[in-house]
């Protein structure tokens, strides 16, 4: 196989199933949704009747909209800070030479590896209002007087995802950081001492600036990510209770499925995809400074 | 070319040999250790309460105060689980659909890695530029065009289909985990091969991947565990019983169960859960380095 071929035919018929199937699955799709984003669809009939731009209009004005954008936004930076700055120390505490690192780490990322489903499944049980876990010992010890009704409050459910989401994705954060942690040269601690700085001033001047370039792209793909992060948030609570879990992903997904309006769903789409474009073009740029700056 | 190599992971490792000076004990050492206490505390205890419950009988996990260790374990909520729902069908579908996703994923990145880390040519620019592109695209915005053309096509239901999605969507992570890979092998082994007679596939078969099993490895651990686990696609996609999934699957009993048999959702858990973790035990050194690489590095 590959006997008479040239380097440039090789070339083409090794990337060419891969090309395919991208341009199938993640550049056609978005061609159909900006143009179905244009059409009030109906799904029995299949009927199209072109609108112009009047779903985007209704993307912007309509309040569930204006809401799960608001909520979406509350929920990208609580979970992102959160995840930046446990994740940085944790990892700064598995860099500080312990005993049994390997079991230690492994036990870390332990959470990033489980299935969403089984998250969901194991915190609406630790955190019913009845038989939860997490509510049985916080009135044990006093800390509450009744039971929290931590994912069926909308007062409470949003912060309960965030929470939970956390768990989940901290993990990543160690893990990165953790990888370049491990490259910082010695000597510049050494310098650092005879300077006679301490433990934060060599955190502050040494191992921070290190670590910085990769701390960037990694906190722009996690924000990327979280934003349109659908499974936790939706199996933990279904976007409720009165809608205070649904961000944007999880509206999407109502106004196709549940409310059978894909043109509005697409538009509503194509809005968060430019979102996700100037996010993108920031996490290129953020990319390659920091490779330049790695050498 | 030995030199090369010797060098290279010579230099790290003095770098890395040169002991800091940080005290061995007192109380900041006393300190990391609570702190460590706590951080594994957290991550793994709802772990370790999914398999404790999943063997404990119904009446003892909705007991008030609820005891910790099961008083006797029982394998009741394990029958009970492929009593009342079809989940043995849910573990066939997910088992075919992630073996048949990872060994088309594995195989389509490693022939589209090598290409684009060893040759120059222009539309291979444009390809990797897309594979950038879609390694950020989040499921929930191609949903729903998908849904729609894999509906027109008559294609909901169709486990082939779920494979064929999956793999495009997790393309663009193996192809930057192998590219970092390929780009790591020294072109003059190949060369050395081609020398010898062999051709350009020849070599790349021969010589290239038996050297990047490693990134291999971490990359078909990555993929099955998101194969195994996706929900988004295969909870919009597979609308009948029998083409379902296990996260669909396990979903739907959470919904049917009503009022929650605890101890039949914990033992799904644990099935599902299992595979993953084995898998993540075996692969562990591979799949930290994949990981911090794929996340950050081209």
């Amino acid at each position: 196989m590959g006997g008479g071929l040239s380097d440039r035919q090789l070339a083409f018929l090794l990337i060419l199933p891969a090309a395919v199937l991208l341009v199938a699955f993640a550049l056609y799709p978005f061609v159909v949704a900006a143009l179905d984003s244009l059409f009030k669809i109906n799904l029995l009939t299949r009927d199209r009747t072109f609108l112009g731009v009047d779903n985007y209009l209704r993307v912007v004005s309509t309040p569930a909209i204006q809401a799960a954008f608001v909520r979406t936004v509350i929920w990208t930076i609580a979970n992102v800070t959160i995840q930046v700055g446990v994740g940085v120390v944790i990892a700064l505490l598995l860099n500080a030479r312990l005993r049994g690192q390997t079991l230690i780490r492994g036990l870390v990322l332990f959470p990033y590896m489980v299935p969403a489903v089984v998250i969901a499944l194991v915190f609406r049980f630790l955190f019913n209002d009845l038989t939860g876990l997490v509510n049985v010992l916080l009135q044990e010890f006093g800390v509450i007087t009744k039971p929290i009704s931590f994912l069926s409050s909308p007062a409470t459910v949003l912060w309960t995802l965030i929470v939970v989401n956390s768990w989940k994705y901290v993990p990543f954060m160690v893990i990165v950081v953790l990888a370049r942690l491990q490259t910082v040269p010695g000597e510049l601690y050494d310098a650092a001492s005879m300077d006679g700085a301490g433990r934060f001033a060599a955190f502050r001047h040494v191992t921070l600036p290190w670590i910085l370039p990769v701390l960037i792209v990694a906190t722009l793909l996690r924000t990327i990510w979280t934003a349109y992060d659908f499974d936790i948030p939706y199996l933990l609570a279904f976007g409720g209770p009165l809608s205070a879990s649904t961000t944007l992903p999880i509206q999407i997904r109502t106004l196709a499925f549940g409310q059978q309006q894909i043109g509005l769903a697409s538009a509503l789409a194509v809005c968060v995809a430019i979102l996700l474009v100037v996010a993108a073009s920031l996490y290129l740029r953020a990319y390659r400074t920091s490779e330049n700056r790695m050498g | 070319m030995e030199i090369d190599r010797e060098r290279s992971e010579a230099a790290p490792a003095s770098r890395l040999a040169r002991p800091r000076r940080r005290a061995r004990t007192g109380p900041f050492r006393f300190g990391q250790y609570g702190l460590l206490l706590l951080v594994l505390a957290v991550a793994d205890l709802p772990l370790v309460w999914i398999v404790l419950t999943a063997f404990k009988s119904d009446q003892e996990i909705v007991a008030f105060p609820p005891t910790i260790i099961p008083k006797e374990l029982t394998l009741e909520n394990f029958e009970n689980l492929f009593l009342i729902s079809p989940f043995a069908s849910y573990l066939t579908n997910s088992l075919i659909v992630a073996v048949a996703t990872t060994a088309l994923t594995v195989l389509l990145g490693m022939f589209a890695a090598y290409s684009l880390t060893r040759f120059r040519f222009r539309f291979l620019r444009g390809v990797g530029e897309l594979s950038l592109f879609a390694y950020m695209v989040p499921p929930i915005l191609v949903l729903v065009p998908i849904a729609q053309i894999l509906t027109g096509l008559r294609l909901s239901n169709n486990l082939l289909a779920l494979i064929v999605l999956y793999t495009a969507t997790l393309l663009p992570f193996a192809l930057w985990v192998l590219r970092s890979y390929f780009h790591g092998i020294t072109v003059e082994l190949e060369q050395a091969a081609m020398v010898d007679g062999c051709t350009r596939f020849g070599a790349f078969i021969r010589v290239v991947v038996p050297q990047a099993v490693p990134g291999l490895i971490s990359t078909g651990v990555f993929t099955f565990n998101a194969a195994w686990s996706e929900y988004l696609f295969a909870s919009t996609l597979m609308t009948s019983p029998t083409s379902l999934t296990l996260s669909p699957g396990l979903a739907l009993l959470m919904d049917q169960t009503g009022v929650y048999s605890w101890g039949v959702l914990m033992a799904g858990s644990v099935i599902v859960v299992v595979p993953v973790v084995a898998l993540f035990v075996i692969a562990q050194k591979q799949l930290i380095g994949g990981l911090g690489e794929g996340a950050v590095k081209g």
